[in-house]
């Protein structure tokens, strides 16, 4: 299998006394040759199996990053077209789901801007009651 | 007046032992029938392939009677309409591991590991700057588990089989096919933040991302805020 070098991905580190492959050597001995046989079409078929889940995964990448420049595409067209708007959307990637939410409420900016003014007026008005 | 001043406390005393008794009390503690309904559950979440070869095992073992009775009953086990009984039990988890073929015993193993042994979940906050050095501790201690992770005692008490050698290598193999998928998801995750933060950079509006990161022994929910660039 192919190992990928990545800094995020610690290197081949020892966690017990007994590796995995001791495990599969100690127990090898133990099985007859049928047996044997069997363990090694097993793991081949494994190394198969991964890979073509790493492949499989790659593919729902490519897709997810198509599906997120689209996304970012319609998000972009409301924000000339449309004031408020909410978009939800989640994508299925190479290790997991995306979930995204984009928002702009232009109400809620405006609302907040009146209300400090407000806010300030007061504090003015306030200000000069009290010191007259 | 009095009596009622002296039976407030002790009525308070009276509901918190009872309260404690009830939370303290292991109410999902399973039966032994439910435990073995379970086990039959999860071995018939077996993929279609394995699951087959499943069925005729067990019309070679049991006759084809059985087999017929099995087949039509195997959806209300699984959904728990029907709950399988002991001789069932027996037949599908202890009779039928010791006629099983070596790579039939590893599915059957496979889908024990994914339902008895334990997983985590992490929930985690990271910039699109320093994502990989937050993430590393966490990644580390999932890889750890991939490669630790056990059944667990009580099962591996019932299932005898489970500590014949043959299983052992099996074993070993799923802990090392769980690792290295681990190991590869890591590797992907390199793109996939690529592609979130072209989404935070260049989306309008305040964008707000989680990315659950499914990995085989455990998931890990990232919140991922936009960095300043300094990553």
């Amino acid at each position: 299998m192919d190992e990928e070098n990545d800094d995020l991905i610690p290197q081949k580190q020892s966690l017990f006394p007994l590796s995995a492959d001791d495990i599969v050597d100690n127990a090898l001995q133990s099985l007859d040759e049928q047996q044997a046989r069997e363990v090694t079409k097993k793991a081949a078929d494994e190394v198969v199996r991964i890979a073509v889940e790493k492949r499989k995964a790659e593919y729902r990448s490519d897709r997810a990053q198509d599906e997120m420049r689209n996304l970012i595409h319609n998000a972009n067209l409301l924000d000339e077209k449309v004031g408020d708007y909410k978009i939800n959307s989640t994508f299925e990637t190479a290790t997991g789901t995306t979930s995204v939410e984009i928002k702009k409420s232009r109400s809620n900016l405006t609302l907040i801007v009146a209300a400090s003014a407000l806010a300030l007026l007061l504090i003015v008005i306030l200000l000069l009651v009290f010191l007259k | 007046m009095l009596y009622i001043l002296l039976a407030i406390p002790v009525l308070v005393v009276l509901i918190y032992f009872l309260r404690s008794r009830a939370l303290t009390s292991p109410a999902n503690v399973l039966t032994r029938g439910q435990e073995n309904a379970n086990l039959v559950k999860v071995l018939l979440d077996l993929e279609a392939k394995p699951r087959e070869e499943l069925f005729t095992l067990y019309k070679d073992q049991f006759g084809d009677g059985a087999a017929r009775y099995a087949r039509q009953t195997y959806q209300k086990w699984k959904d728990g309409t029907v709950k399988p009984n002991k001789q069932t039990f027996h037949r599908f988890l202890i009779n039928l591991p010791r006629v099983m073929n070596f790579d039939l015993k590893c599915e059957v193993l496979r889908e024990l590991r994914e339902a008895y042994c334990a997983k985590d979940h992490y929930e985690v906050t990271v910039t699109t700057d320093d994502w990989k050095k937050t993430l590393a501790p966490i990644v580390e201690g999932v890889l750890k588990k991939a490669l630790t992770s056990e059944l667990p005692e009580s099962l591996r008490r019932r299932l005898t089989w489970l500590a014949e050698d043959d299983v052992a290598v099996g074993n070993a193999i799923l802990v090392e096919s769980e690792a290295r998928q681990t190991r590869n998801a890591l590797a992907l995750l390199e793109n996939e933040f690529s592609n979130i933060e072209e989404l935070l950079d260049n989306a309008s509006g305040r964008s707000k991302v989680t990315h659950e990161l499914r990995l085989p022994m455990g998931t890990i929910s990232i919140q991922i805020e936009k960095g300043n660039g300094n990553g």
